[in-house]
């Protein structure tokens, strides 16, 4: 195992620019997530770090070795497929034994490690099946078995359970993870799912428009995301945005529009204090932080209910704002107000958030 | 319940109907399988019989089948006036060794066409106008070239001539079979440890085993039928081929029917038996390459 750092990492497809100057670490043995919505440069990345893309500026080192001009077999990475990408026409036991073979292993030490690999993984009673008669939990597993068994430097993986169905990707998302923690490899895992980054990771970097958006601990990114754009993918429901203006009233800072008038409380005017920029601002609030509240008070909010969604334990509520902006807000399942009716609202001023309209800078960050 | 009763009887009487009818389409079916066949055999039956017609007979009639009894002469003198045997020597030579040049050539074209884009648009769009070109078209050059070669009149020279010819259908038909081979798992491969080299030897061709054996297939019988190269290239029966071969049989002695049909059977015998063998292939390697986009 190995650490892995990609530094000032570029890649060009013609014009078309798919990583823009991406750099970051990621340590040994962590469990390092690249999140982000399809285009956004993580694949690119992978397949940059794993040799399957030239890199068109900038290098990679896996630990001190800088490996940006080798070629994927002399790495030493490992990558797990989203499609699986199995061996057809070959056993469980070959799959998991084809790098091992490769590389001219001796048959006992072959034999020892897919043994190692296929107990490790539950595999062990079925190494002599055809792989394509596998459910596909199993064809996961032999793939992840065919990437660990050589014990790799990194372990790429790439979408890896996005191809199974809904149930089976919650239970797999459990044990990949104690998995990977109790084999301890520093792992690189790309996925569009902000559930599975947040579930699983030590660290994520979020990525958009092939540039590195914000990295950090899944509780950083989730309670500070640095921008609108990270703001709005991590978290579901999602965070609801509503542009307001900042102006300064009777000293102190008010959020301006025409569905609201919050006065801020010392903390956030502390936070934005310095800021000099055009007024022209977006609030961003996640609707479990936003109260349903009785009757209109001090900065509350009035709305009017459009939709309803009984969920159990709780009511996802659609509200419109007096401009017309839709507001989500997750509220008891006692609170279950009737369509169409004006109801009040409150944001906690702890977790509000407030962006530059024009960049999408979280001023609050 | 007499209504029930009366139902089911109609059911049953129904049911008997619907098998009859099967039965009958069954029949209807096979009666026209039968038809087609004959209409399509007619030429090969008719020539199975006048190889076994009194010579003479064969002059005086266009019956199909013998009336004067059933003769082998036109067997015997088919290897005796002609060297039948070296026809077919010469034939195999050139079919089963300008393949395997076809096959050397052909699937890393292919290859690096399909997976590297070789050649952007322009390398497809080429091979495939090659494909399509009457062959008579390039006889000139390819004459004037394999003669200042000094092969001309050499079975060397048909080799060559074929492996020309036929490497750009094999490209063509390769290629569909490639596609099929995803991306991801030459990737993985790559990772594992293999070269790119290794990777197509040993992941992707056993893959398209089936691609390859009906391409070779294909790639032999067109050179085994190969009639115009041969005969423009060769003019002695030390490199002529079967199907040059055939035609000598009229000429020196008139027309000789009998003869030539016992020669032809010969000759496509071995053709027969190969596609008898490997016809799943062929038929997977034609349809693939017929509907592909």
């Amino acid at each position: 195992m190995a650490s892995l750092e990609l530094k000032n990492v570029w890649k060009k497809y013609g014009d078309v620019v798919a990583c823009q100057d991406v750099s970051w670490r990621c340590e040994d043995g962590e469990f390092f997530s690249l999140l982000g919505p399809s285009g956004c440069g993580k694949s690119s990345s992978m397949r940059m770090i794993a040799g399957l893309e030239e890199i068109t500026d900038g290098d990679i080192f896996f630990g001190d070795r800088n490996v940006t001009k080798l070629p994927p077999r002399d790495r030493n990475v490992a990558l797990v497929f989203e499609n699986w990408a199995l061996y057809p026409n070959m056993t469980v036991y070959d799959n998991i034994a084809f790098p091992l073979w490769v590389r001219d292993m001796p048959k006992d030490e072959i034999e020892k490690k897919v043994q190692w690999a296929a107990k490790f993984l539950d595999l062990s009673g079925i190494l002599n099946y055809n792989v394509k008669g596998l459910s596909g939990g199993q064809q996961q597993r032999v793939s992840i078995g065919r990437a660990i068994v050589r014990q790799p430097e990194v372990l790429l993986m790439d979408e890896p359970i996005s191809h199974l169905d809904a149930s089976l990707r919650t239970r797999m998302r459990e044990e990949l993870e104690s998995m990977l923690r109790k084999l301890g490899a520093t792992t690189i895992y790309v996925t569009h799912d902000q559930v599975e980054s947040m579930a699983m990771a030590d660290r994520i970097a979020v990525m958009d428009k092939g540039l590195i958006q914000q990295i950090g601990t899944p509780k950083e990114i989730y309670s500070h995301p640095r921008n609108e754009f990270v703001a709005g993918f991590i978290g579901e429901p999602p965070m609801n945005f509503a542009k307001c203006d900042l102006v300064k009233m009777n000293g102190s800072l008010h959020l301006k529009s025409e569905s609201f008038d919050i006065k801020l409380n010392q903390v956030e005017s502390d936070k934005i204090a310095k800021y000099k920029g055009k007024p022209q601002v977006k609030i961003g609030i996640r609707p479990e932080d936003v109260s349903v509240c009785s009757a209109s008070t001090k900065n509350s909010v009035g709305v009017k209910v459009e939709f309803v969604e009984v969920q159990g334990e709780r009511n996802i509520l659609t509200l419109a704002l007096a401009a017309g902006e839709d507001f989500l807000v997750i509220a008891a399942s006692d609170i279950k107000p009737e369509k169409g009716t004006s109801i009040h609202v409150l944001f906690d001023q702890n977790h509000l958030h407030i962006f530059e309209a024009e960049n999408g800078n979280n001023l609050t960050f | 319940m007499e209504a029930t009763k009366q139902e089911s009887r109609i059911s049953g009487g129904e049911l008997a109907n619907r098998e009859r009818g099967r039965r009958a389409g069954k029949v209807v079916r096979f009666l026209a399988i039968i038809a087609f066949s004959i209409f399509i055999l007619l030429p090969l039956i008719f020539m199975v019989t006048t190889s076994i017609k009194q010579p003479i007979e064969i002059r005086e009639s266009g019956a199909l089948l013998p009336t004067r009894g059933i003769y082998i002469i036109n067997w015997v003198n088919a290897f005796i006036t002609e060297p039948l045997g070296m026809f077919l020597r010469n034939s195999t030579l050139v079919a089963v060794i300008s393949t395997f040049f076809v096959m050397l050539i052909a699937v890393p074209t292919s290859y690096s066409i399909v997976r590297f884009t070789t050649g952007g648009n322009a390398l497809p769009s080429l091979i495939l106008g090659g494909y399509v070109m009457p062959p008579i078209v390039v006889s000139i050059p390819i004459f004037m070239g394999i003669k200042s070669l000094g092969l001309a009149n050499t079975t060397s020279g048909l080799i060559i001539t074929h492996v020309i010819l036929n490497v750009t259908i094999a490209v063509f038909l390769l290629d569909s079979f490639i596609r099929t081979v995803p991306r991801e798992l030459e990737e993985a491969a790559w990772i594992d440890g293999y070269s790119r080299f290794d990777t197509l030897v040993k992941v992707v061709l056993p893959l398209i085993r089936p691609g390859l054996i009906a391409t070779g297939i294909i790639v032999l019988i067109l050179s085994w039928n190969e009639f115009l190269m041969a005969l423009l290239l060769t003019y002695d029966p030390s490199a002529q081929t079967f199907p040059v071969g055939i035609s000598r049989y009229q000429g020196q002695h008139g027309l000789q029917f009998g003869e030539m049909s016992a020669a032809a059977l010969t000759g496509i015998i071995p053709i027969y038996i190969l596609v008898f063998f490997f016809q799943r292939y062929v038929v997977a390697g034609l349809t693939r390459g017929g509907v592909k986009g």
